[in-house]
Formats: C-alpha cells, sequence, structure tokens
C-alpha cells in the first residue's frame, strides 16, 4: 500500500480526477447563457472548435488559472475556471452516467439539486488543485475514435521534476459541439471512479446522504 | 539468451509454487460471490469480502490517524526535503533489481538492459543510489513488480483485499508481495532500515493521503478503484482501453434516452484490448511465445544502451 501511495502518479491521478470532477461540474445556471453566447459565435465563425482544439484550448486555459493561482485565491480562481469548464465539458451528461440505472429513479429536484451540486464540487476541485504552476505543460500526443462516434485525445502533463502523466480525454458530441465526458489519468478512469463511489454511497446511505456529503467537501474545498 | 534462461531456472521454482497460491485463492474467491446478492455482484465484482474490507479499511485508517500520521509529521518536521528524496531514492535503487528480474520474466528485454544500466549508473555515479542520475540520462524508473509479471503469464486478479497495515492488495498481489520482499536486499539488512523506509514512505504519500480526504466521498471505494485501475494501467504498461467502459456505462444512459447504438457496447468493448498479452487472456502459453520474441528486442536494447553510455561519457 505504501509504495502504491508512494507512487507519484497517485498524487497526480488524483489532480486527474479533480479536473475530471471540476470538469464535470459546469453549473445548470450559465449553461443556457453560454450555450446562446456559443449560438451567436459559431454564426460568424463557421468552422467549430474539433475534439482535439477543445482539450487544448481547456488545458491553456488551466495553465493560465495556476499560473496566477496564489494571487487569485480560491475564489478568483473558481470564477475564472467556471466558464473554461462549461465551455468544454457536458457535465449533465457526466451526471447522468455517473448515477447510471440511479438516475431514472430520482425525483426531478432531485436530479435538479444533484446536477447542480456536482457541478460546484467539480469547479472547487479544479479550484483547490490547480492552484500553483511550477513549470508544467501539456503535449498533444494522438487521438482516435471510439465506437459511437466518441474520440479520444491523448495527452501528456510533463513536469520538470517528476514523472510525466498520461492524461486522456474521452469526448462526445453535444449537438454540434464536442464536450469533455471523462479523464483518464495513468489509467484511472474518472468517470468510473465516481460512479462506484456515488452508486455505493447512494445504497448504503440513501440520497439525501449523498448530496449532504458532497456539499461537506464543497464546503471543504472552499475553506482552502 | 544465456542469462534469461538461467534466471529462469532460478526462480520457477518459487514461480510456479506462487502461481498456485494464486489461483487457489482467486478460486476461493468465485465462490463467495455466487452466493451474495445479485444487486451487489453487480456493484463488487472484484471486491466479494467488501464488509470485511471495510472493517480492515476503518483499521488501518485508525492506526495511521493515531500512530504512522503523528509520526509520519514528526518526520517530516525533522528532514528536509533532499534527506527525504534520497533516502526514497535509495531504496527505489534497491528495488530497480527487482524491477530487472521481472522485466526478464515478462520478456521485456531492452527494458531489463535500461534498468540494469539504471540501477550500475544509480549505485556507481548516483552515490549508492541516493541520487536519481539515470533519470537525467534519459533512462527512467519503470514500475514492474512480480504481480504485474504474473498478470502477464496469465493469473486471473483474484478478489480485492485489505491488509491490517499493508492496505489495499489483490489475490495476486500475494505471491507478488512475497517475491518483491525476497527479491529487495532491504529486506535482508534489519527491522530498523525497514522501518525507515516505511516512515519514509509514508511521509512521502502525504499529499496523496490528503488528497484522498478531500477529495473522496467514500474513501474505501475511492481507494479501492483507483488502487485497481492504476495496477490494471502498470499490467498493460498503459496501453489497456480502459476508456471503452465508457461505453458500457453509457447503456445505461441510452436506455434511459432511448437512444440505441447500432454498435453493441460488448463488441466495442471487446475490441478494444488490442493487446496480445493481456492478464484476461488466461494463456500461459503467452509466456513460451513471449520469450521467443525477445530475442529481436535485445538487439534494440544493446542499442539503447550503447546511447546511454554514450550520454554517461558526455556527461564525464
Amino acid at each position: 500500500m505504501l509504495s502504491f501511495f508512494k507512487s507519484r502518479w497517485f498524487r497526480i491521478g488524483f489532480i486527474l480526477f479533480v479536473v475530471s470532477v471540476g470538469s464535470s461540474s459546469a453549473g445548470l445556471v450559465p449553461e443556457a447563457e453560454i450555450e446562446t453566447r456559443e449560438a451567436v459565435q459559431t454564426a460568424k465563425e463557421t468552422p467549430k472548435p474539433t475534439a482535439k482544439e477543445i482539450v487544448q484550448i481547456f488545458q491553456r486555459e488551466l495553465l493560465d488559472v495556476m499560473k496566477q493561482g496564489e494571487a487569485l485565491g480560491f475564489h478568483g480562481r473558481y470564477t475564472q475556471l467556471e466558464k473554461p469548464i462549461l465551455n468544454s465539458h457536458d457535465l449533465t451528461k457526466v451526471v447522468r452516467i455517473v448515477m447510471g440505472k440511479k438516475w431514472r429513479g430520482l425525483t426531478a429536484q432531485q436530479k435538479t439539486s444533484l446536477s447542480e451540486v456536482f457541478s460546484r464540487l467539480s469547479i472547487s476541485a479544479y479550484a483547490v488543485n490547480f492552484k500553483v504552476f511550477s513549470g508544467e505543460s501539456f503535449v498533444y500526443l494522438s487521438e482516435n475514435e471510439t465506437a459511437r462516434g466518441g474520440v479520444i485525445v491523448h495527452t501528456l502533463l510533463k513536469r520538470p521534476e517528476d514523472k510525466d502523466v498520461k492524461f486522456d480525454y474521452m469526448l462526445k458530441k453535444k449537438g454540434e459541439h464536442w464536450r469533455i465526458i471523462n479523464i483518464i489519468a495513468n489509467g484511472v478512469s474518472d468517470l468510473a471512479l465516481k460512479r462506484s463511489e456515488y452508486t455505493s454511497l447512494l445504497k448504503r446511505k440513501g440520497f439525501e446522504s449523498l448530496i449532504a456529503k458532497i456539499n461537506e467537501k464543497i464546503d471543504n474545498y472552499a475553506k482552502q | 539468451m544465456f542469462i534469461v534462461s538461467q534466471k529462469k531456472a532460478m526462480s520457477s521454482f518459487f514461480v510456479m509454487l506462487m502461481i498456485a497460491i494464486s489461483l487457489l485463492l482467486s478460486g476461493c474467491a468465485g465462490n463467495k460471490a455466487i452466493e451474495a446478492d445479485p444487486e451487489l455482484i453487480e456493484l463488487s465484482e472484484a471486491d466479494p469480502y467488501e464488509e470485511l474490507n471495510r472493517d480492515i479499511f476503518a483499521f488501518n485508517a485508525k492506526v495511521d490517524e493515531h500512530f504512522a500520521q503523528p509520526i509520519s509529521q514528526a518526520y517530516l518536521w525533522v528532514t528536509p526535503q533532499l534527506l527525504r528524496t534520497g533516502v526514497a531514492n535509495f531504496f527505489s535503487n534497491l528495488n530497480d533489481i527487482n524491477v530487472v528480474l521481472n522485466d526478464v520474466m515478462q520478456g521485456k528485454m531492452q527494458q531489463s538492459v535500461a534498468d540494469t544500466g539504471r540501477f550500475l549508473v544509480n549505485t556507481t555515479v548516483g552515490l549508492g543510489g541516493l541520487f536519481d542520475v539515470a533519470a537525467e540520462l534519459g533512462l527512467g524508473k519503470h514500475e514492474e513488480d512480480f504481480a504485474q509479471t504474473l498478470a502477464v503469464w496469465g493469473v486471473p486478479q483474484g478478489p480485492y483485499l485489505v491488509f491490517p497495515i499493508l492496505g489495499p492488495m489483490t489475490s495476486r498481489g500475494i505471491p507478488g508481495t512475497v517475491f518483491d520482499t525476497a527479491a529487495n536486499p532491504a529486506s535482508y539488512v534489519g527491522f530498523p532500515v525497514q522501518l525507515l523506509q516505511m516512515l519514509n514512505a509514508r511521509a512521502n504519500a502525504e499529499g496523496a493521503l490528503q488528497f484522498i480526504d478531500e477529495a473522496a466521498l467514500d474513501p474505501y471505494v475511492f481507494t479501492r478503484e483507483s488502487f485497481l485501475q492504476h495496477r490494471n494501467f502498470l499490467v498493460t504498461d498503459g496501453n489497456s482501453e480502459i476508456t471503452d467502459d465508457v461505453l458500457l456505462m453509457e447503456d445505461d444512459f441510452y436506455d434511459d434516452e432511448e437512444i440505441l447504438s447500432a454498435v453493441p457496447a460488448q463488441e466495442a468493448a471487446a475490441s478494444g484490448y488490442k493487446l496480445i498479452l493481456s492478464s484476461e487472456n488466461e494463456n500461459f502459453g503467452q509466456a513460451a511465445e513471449l520469450f521467443d520474441g525477445a530475442t529481436s528486442s535485445f538487439d534494440r536494447a544493446v542499442d539503447s544502451f550503447e546511447e546511454a553510455a554514450r550520454k554517461i561519457e558526455k556527461l564525464q
């Protein structure tokens, strides 16, 4: 166990995990607003970003926030990351996949409150875990198509004093736009990890406890 | 090839014993799972002993909280980062002997030569392993262990287990750990040395453990899933098509939406495994094919070793 935790990938994997959490959490409220803005923009410029470009734009924005991380503080980073996350991730779809068959059993109100806290948790996690910059950079490796029209973009996080971390992004089209639905860091799938956690918690403790637990995590993040 | 066969012969009895134990343990787990509640099977196919594991996990957390963490904090307080890195490098260097053995047993000849070079460079130029000079020369650390070798040979993973103090493991990891311990010189030096190794490892894991604490809704499930997924990543050397699991997960989503794709998810997932060597494929004959293929990679290994030697000369 110690050697497992000792390994650097573990920390990085978790950072990635957090990133993916963040990706899944782009709030519900601003989404409609952003979509309309996007619609206006895309009407002018015909070519829409490819899956690769969506990933690269997001990674650039993430590195930017890291560079000014300490000056921004938690709330500054949260605000600055919110839009890039919402513009690159399909959080609504992520929550539904995370909940699996259980999603159908939820009431409309439960779905709304879960999606809302999930978004806040995801952005908070990004804001906490990407607060310092120490020379990191992302390198694009390759991409390949999956069944059902998905694309996987393979990238590498280069760290000056540490081993590289493999970051694979899975994207699907939401309407005409490519959106990230999963991030796999050194083989650890955020979606699979969350799905296990959420369904297990739901089964053991029930829906209210799940929401309470997510809120507890958000509060803890905000304290940092 | 002579070296290969000699090492192979040396460890063959031990290896067969380990495989037998591993198979035995995975067999036990299978029986247990059948009796369980169908919904539980869906959730914890790899973890049939979840309730017991959770208890041990909770016990380990207590031990860490009251014992390991305070000592580790004190250690972090009195030692500079440079020293902790040096200690970690020293033990990592001793571990490289085991890495080389497992490279060979998995037929990764090129990598075994590189790792031998790495060990020699770090032991000499790196002052007994305190400095990881080899990484600067392009001979980075590889993570190989006997549990991965067993996986490559087709031994199934077996159930997920949590051991008191030692933490998460699969039944395949038990013979794996026994072998790795036997192949590590640090195991024969005496308890204080092992204590230092554990303490230093715990101290360096502080950030990761804190991360779990912050991020996990259910630390037990979080640890289990990330452990199993990362082990699979190591076994397949990062080539596993884990991304296809999304397709299976999406099934629920699409059922919900009543948008069914023409491509069945299982079919898509099956096509994702492109590896010839896979832990999923329980075929012991793989090992033989593997050693045949090793000869060609041996030539490339020699090239890479010469390349490293040139870099060392440049350094001097």
